[in-house]
């Protein structure tokens, strides 16, 4: 069964590996699927819609869909009893740091070192981005807070580099991710984690004699945005007129690729 | 708990007392976890205070003059480094419910739109 499930993904991966280096025709597709053996038979209709899939996942390139695509491979030949390991070690500890790392990817941040005597906050730079965490995106500057949700892997005071940037500005020029920015990188401190106030779910029904109340804390993290990279920055000069000018300048739209 | 580098606890004062049985967990854990709590904070000051006949607490004192106290009766060490840990990683400010999640100074980089503004 494991070694069934090996053998199909690695076909898989070499009709999507024969696929993207040439582009055969369905005809000689068939023909190479069904040689080496006959019960790959069901995978070859799924070769042809698999390579555009393939092919968006190279584009929206994250690192880790690579190095979790290869982990996949290696684990199902293991069985099913690592799995299940895997899955009671997801609420404790998660002590093979790779798997800290692939959490993180999940939720698009990178813990840097912590701090000793950097210099990390600096003044305010006319730069924005918009940065995506979990599923919530900010329009962040240079000095800014960010609440979110509570991130797993970071303690306070640790630099993290939110890697999932989709937007960046300037007062002369817009940089627009299609979706998100390859070289572009915004640097974060880890202010605090904290619970927010007490919110009481109260329902009721009416004339059922049905009365409950529940009270909830959110845990959230305390961002502090110190830089924006990836964009070109203007250097603010000591008298107020050249800012006003290179201001003046119409925005430059510029797409990447 | 950091604000821009400056950690805010100061001062954890942990209250208990030798008598009672709601103080059974903060005396385990003065004995197990909290020098190693102690050794991870080395910027905290950790003061331990004996007081008869009352229910055990954590006392936080944080830079901006707020005090947070939290009882701990009846509670297992476990559940005491949380409430620990819980005070050293918060700010001293209000706990109330947020207004934005997003606080900034500057709001606008290439100026607020207005209906007037043409791309």
């Amino acid at each position: 069964m494991a070694h069934r499930r090996c053998l199909q993904s690695f076909v898989r991966h070499a009709t999507a590996l024969i696929c993207l280096r040439k582009s055969p025709p369905l005809s000689t597709l068939e023909i190479l699927t069904t040689k080496p053996n006959p019960v790959i038979s069901p995978p070859k209709l799924e070769s042809s819609w698999f390579t555009p899939w393939s092919q968006f996942r190279h584009f929206s390139s994250s690192k880790s869909d690579g190095s979790e695509n290869e982990e996949e491979v290696e684990e199902s030949s293991d069985g099913e009893a690592e799995n299940d390991e895997a899955a009671a070690d997801l609420g404790r500890d998660y002590s093979p740091e790779e798997k800290e790392a692939e959490a993180a990817a999940i939720g698009y941040k990178v813990a840097g070192p912590l701090q000793r005597s950097d210099r990390v906050f600096k003044d305010y730079e006319p730069v924005f981005a918009v940065v995506q965490i979990g599923s919530h995106q900010f329009k962040v500057s240079n000095g800014d807070s960010i609440f979110t949700e509570r991130l797993k892997f970071c303690e306070v005071n640790d630099k993290l580099i939110l890697n999932k940037v989709l937007w960046l500005g300037s007062p002369t020029q817009t940089i627009i991710g299609r979706p998100i920015l390859p070289d572009a990188a915004v640097c974060a401190v880890v202010e605090e984690h904290a619970l927010d106030a007490k919110v009481i779910i109260f329902k009721k029904k009416r004339r059922k004699n049905y009365r409950r109340t529940k009270g909830h804390r959110q845990e959230l993290t305390k961002l502090r945005i110190t830089d924006i990279q990836g964009i070109e920055k203007l250097e603010i000069k000591t008298d107020g007129k050249p800012l006003k000018a290179a201001a003046k300048k119409p925005e430059k739209v510029a797409t990447t690729a | 708990m950091a604000l821009r580098g400056v950690w805010q606890l100061k001062r954890l004062i942990v209250s208990y007392c030798d008598w009672g049985g709601s103080s059974r967990g903060i005396r385990a854990f003065m004995e197990s976890e909290l020098p190693t709590f102690k050794e991870k904070n080395p910027q905290l000051e950790v003061v331990t205070e004996l007081i008869r006949g009352q229910h055990p607490h954590l006392k936080g004192f944080y830079k901006n003059k707020n005090e947070r106290v939290v009882c701990v009766k009846n509670t297992t060490p476990e559940d005491i480094l949380l409430h620990a840990t819980r005070l050293r990683n918060a700010l001293g400010r209000k706990v109330v419910k947020l207004k934005t999640r997003h606080v900034t100074k500057h709001p606008s980089v290439q100026g607020t739109w207005t209906t007037d503004v043409n791309f």
